[in-house]
């Protein structure tokens, strides 16, 4: 049985629909690459399927259940770590993880004890104590990051994860992804850094103007699209070749003005 | 005060828990919701006094408290109930709106919210019980805050029967303010953006801060009243008024009076706050949310400016053609006006300073007697125009520490990065902006005021005060560090040096009115004193522009 279902999805905000009817469907134990354009319906898609729209049309399963009728169940079992570093930041890390797993019904010195020591491992022990309103979009991203997998979720869905960490951080991450998946869980990444979806995916998905437009895994993709990276296979896909002429007029432009 | 408040509201877990709400998960955010409104930085308290640690909400609410010591020794003094309770009633309307616009519109307009409950389990009755509870224990602790001595005050004066209608019709006043909250709000999100709303917002907060600085040094000389005369008359337009109605609805409670207009006045006081609170939650709050919800999702509704090349300049840059001569000046000239307009840091502490001078100006005239009138007209004969001339010097100097800090302040790494050989341009043009843009208009508003009231005798001292103001200006900026226009962090404590400054801008102020003061009389002196000032000007703009890299402070 499928994981994650969706069946002609369908979303529209007044008036114009960003997603057009999305089927997707995948097993268990996947890292699935999800990438499009801005404005494609990626962030949309993670929302329906994390139970934060409820207002869509069509059918969207998750672990089995219903998002509309079981979302409780559902979020529990879930991770989501959002895209633009939404958290309290008069808090700190520990004040905030404490309240994430309080949420999720944890027991509170478990919760403590490997906040720390997550925290430990992201080398944020020094800073545990302190407000994260000082703390750099990288800082942030880390404590969003455990605050999405601190339950132990079996679902993890991530909105550009790796933004502001430093190179260490991001190898960390891709290595902590890839255990996981081997341990069973599944991980919906939704990212536009392409070679890193190329890298961990064993599946990709790309939309485009809500639709989606090439599933498969790599090697599918480049038969189906172009030779080469999958950035290739993106533009020959979305038919975005408009880039070569805006590049040229570009650097046009600016030799004619320069020391004007 | 949250915490205690909470233990009242666990109470109703019974009630709760017959809902379907999770009991658990509810206290958690609540609590968590009470922490971050003690760590939130309170715009109605000098930003820079907020230190990391303390309790700022605490702080806030013993401000409130002091205010409302003031307002109960007015309603305690005031000799008829109604007048005072009118007073009162304002008030509490007035406190409570602008507390909700500037501190909670946070909390209202936050966003942030949605995305880190909305993915938890948390179902959406505990989520939306958890907001309702938040918000009432904060409209409970500002009322408290705001009403308590007052209402003990009127117990003790009037009895407890009026002191409970009180308590009661100080509520139905907060209900009012939080419906004119949410109808400005709908207002202006219906009608512009979210950064609209933040402008509008920083407005308020200016207007606050003003009010409450201002506030400790008027009020109490207000209060003495014996000259008020505090009798109120019953008009048609009364019964618009919801402080009257409140006042009037107290009244009878005193004297058991229920004619036709108290008996309408209490209708009015009960059933209005009541229903515009039914409409409040039947149809702005969802209406609200929608509006909220579509400011979130909507990037794409950004109408696209027409891009081109712009062909006219705009006011500052034919302004900067004007009063630069090189380009690096422009620049500095237009950053500074365009960035003075635009940095709500800069306008919070800037706008109550230029706001303190009217207030100045009505202390410094009316000082002394009682009979306003007679003091006006004793005022041509006197040579209180000196203060006149030399008072916006004083509220315009300083935006220049003001004008070194941004929040950006990393952004001055462009100053160091292009080829400028000499910074002191990018000095003397931001000088030369904040001089056009804040110290002229100032300076010809009360020249305009003082040639009507004075006559055109006062002429030769404004042409004098005017090259004295502005070398004044330029010796502020020439002796203290050199810091290029919005390069420094805010909120550090190194303004070190600023008592030396304020000092330094005192002496300057006060030679330059002794000197002004002797020259009186003497006309030609006058010009010629005047023209040697020009002269000095002319001097210290080359000199400041002649500053190098060397003696700039980073």
């Amino acid at each position: 049985m499928s994981i994650i279902q969706l069946q002609q999805v369908r979303k529209q905000y007044s008036g114009t629909y960003v997603l057009q009817g999305i089927d997707l469907s995948f097993d268990k134990g996947q890292i699935v690459g999800y990438i499009g354009p801005n404005g494609a319906g990626k962030s949309t898609t993670i929302k329906i399927l994390t139970g934060i729209i409820s207002d869509f049309e069509g059918n969207a399963m998750v672990l089995g259940l219903d998002v509309r009728k079981d979302p409780m169940i559902i979020k529990q079992q879930i991770g989501y770590i959002p895209e633009n570093a939404a958290l309290y930041d008069v808090l700190t890390p520990v004040e905030y993880l404490d309240f994430v797993g309080k949420l999720y019904q944890m027991d509170a010195v478990n919760t403590r004890k490997k906040a720390l020591d997550l925290l430990r491992l992201f080398d944020l022990a020094d800073k545990h104590d302190m407000r994260m309103n000082s703390f750099s979009k990288g800082m942030r991203q880390k404590v969003l990051l455990i605050s999405g997998l601190i339950h132990n979720p079996e679902i993890i869905f991530l909105d550009e994860p790796l933004s502001g960490l430093d190179a260490n951080a991001v190898i960390l991450v891709k290595e902590i992804l890839s255990q996981l998946k081997h341990s069973g869980k599944t991980i919906f990444y939704s990212s536009h850094i392409m070679d890193v979806v190329e890298k961990i995916s064993d599946r990709i998905i790309i939309i485009n103007k809500g639709a989606v437009i090439a599933d498969g895994t790599f090697d599918e993709l480049k038969k189906a699209g172009a030779e080469g990276s999958l950035e290739n296979i993106f533009t020959a896909l979305t038919g975005d070749q408009q880039h070569l002429s805006t590049a040229g007029e570009f650097v046009d432009i600016m030799k004619n003005f320069s020391n004007g | 005060m949250g915490k205690w408040l909470l233990k009242l509201v666990q109470l109703f877990n019974p009630v709760f828990r017959r809902q379907g709400i999770d009991v658990d998960r509810l206290y958690t955010i609540v609590e968590l919701k009470l922490l971050m409104d003690t760590r939130r930085v309170y715009m109605s308290w000098k930003q820079n006094q907020q230190k990391d640690n303390k309790n700022h909400l605490t702080t806030i609410l013993i401000l409130y408290g002091l205010f409302g010591v003031f307002m109960g020794v007015a309603v305690y003094s005031f000799p008829n109930l109604v007048t005072a309770m009118i007073l009162f009633h304002s008030y509490v309307i007035f406190m409570m709106a602008m507390t909700l616009i500037t501190d909670f519109s946070s909390v209202l307009l936050d966003t942030t919210d949605n995305q880190i409950l909305l993915p938890r389990p948390v179902n959406s009755k505990t989520l939306f019980m958890a907001r309702l509870i938040h918000v009432l224990l904060y409209l409970l602790q500002f009322s408290v805050a705001i009403c308590l001595v007052p209402v003990i005050a009127i117990f003790v004066k009037y009895g407890a029967l009026v002191g409970l209608g009180m308590i009661i019709t100080s509520q139905l006043t907060v209900l009012l303010a939080v419906f004119i909250t949410y109808l400005l709000y709908l207002l202006v999100l219906r009608f512009s953006s979210e950064q609209k709303i933040k402008e509008i917002v920083t407005y308020f907060q200016i207007g606050m801060t003003l009010f409450f600085t201002v506030g400790y040094q008027l009020i109490p000389r207000m209060i003495d009243l014996e000259g008020l005369s505090a009798s109120f008359t019953l008009k048609w337009y009364s019964f618009l008024i919801p402080p009257v109605w409140m006042a009037m609805a107290l009244e009878s409670l005193y004297d058991y009076n229920f004619d036709l207009a108290h008996l309408t006045m209490l209708f009015l006081a009960v059933f209005v706050p009541l229903f515009l609170y039914w409409v409040l939650n039947k149809f702005l709050a969802p209406l609200f949310s929608k509006q909220l919800a579509n400011l979130n999702n909507d990037s794409r509704v950004n109408k696209k400016q027409p891009v081109g090349i712009k062909s006219r300049k705009g006011f500052s840059g034919r302004l900067a053609s004007l009063c630069c001569v090189t380009p690096v000046e422009k620049g500095a000239f237009e950053l500074t006006w365009k960035m003075t307009s635009r940095d709500k840091a800069f306008r919070l502490q800037f706008y109550p300073a230029l706001g303190y001078i009217p207030i100045f100006l009505f202390i410094i005239i009316f000082n002394g007697g009682r009979n306003m009138a007679e003091q006006f007209a004793l005022l041509p004969d006197s040579n209180k125009f000196l203060w006149m001339i030399y008072i916006p010097l004083f509220a315009v100097a300083s935006s220049l520490t003001i004008v070194t800090f941004n929040e950006n302040f990393q952004a001055s790494w462009i100053y160091h990065s292009m080829p400028v050989k000499r910074p002191g341009e990018l000095l003397s043009g931001n000088l030369k902006a904040l001089i056009a843009k804040y110290f002229l208009p100032v300076y010809l508003a009360f020249f305009g005021i003082s040639l009507f009231v004075w006559g055109p005798a006062i002429i030769d001292d404004f042409v004098l005060g005017l090259f004295n103001s502005l070398i004044s200006l330029l010796v502020l900026t020439q002796f203290t560090e050199h810091f290029l226009p919005f390069s420094r962090q805010p909120n550090v404590k190194q303004q070190s040096g600023k008592f030396l400054k304020i000092i330094l801008q005192m002496l300057i102020i006060g030679v330059l009115v002794v000197i002004h003061y002797f020259l009186l009389d003497r006309v030609y002196i006058m010009y010629g004193v005047a023209l040697l000032s020009l002269l000095g000007l002319w001097l210290m703009v080359k000199n400041l522009q002649a500053i190098s890299w060397n003696k700039i402070s980073v």
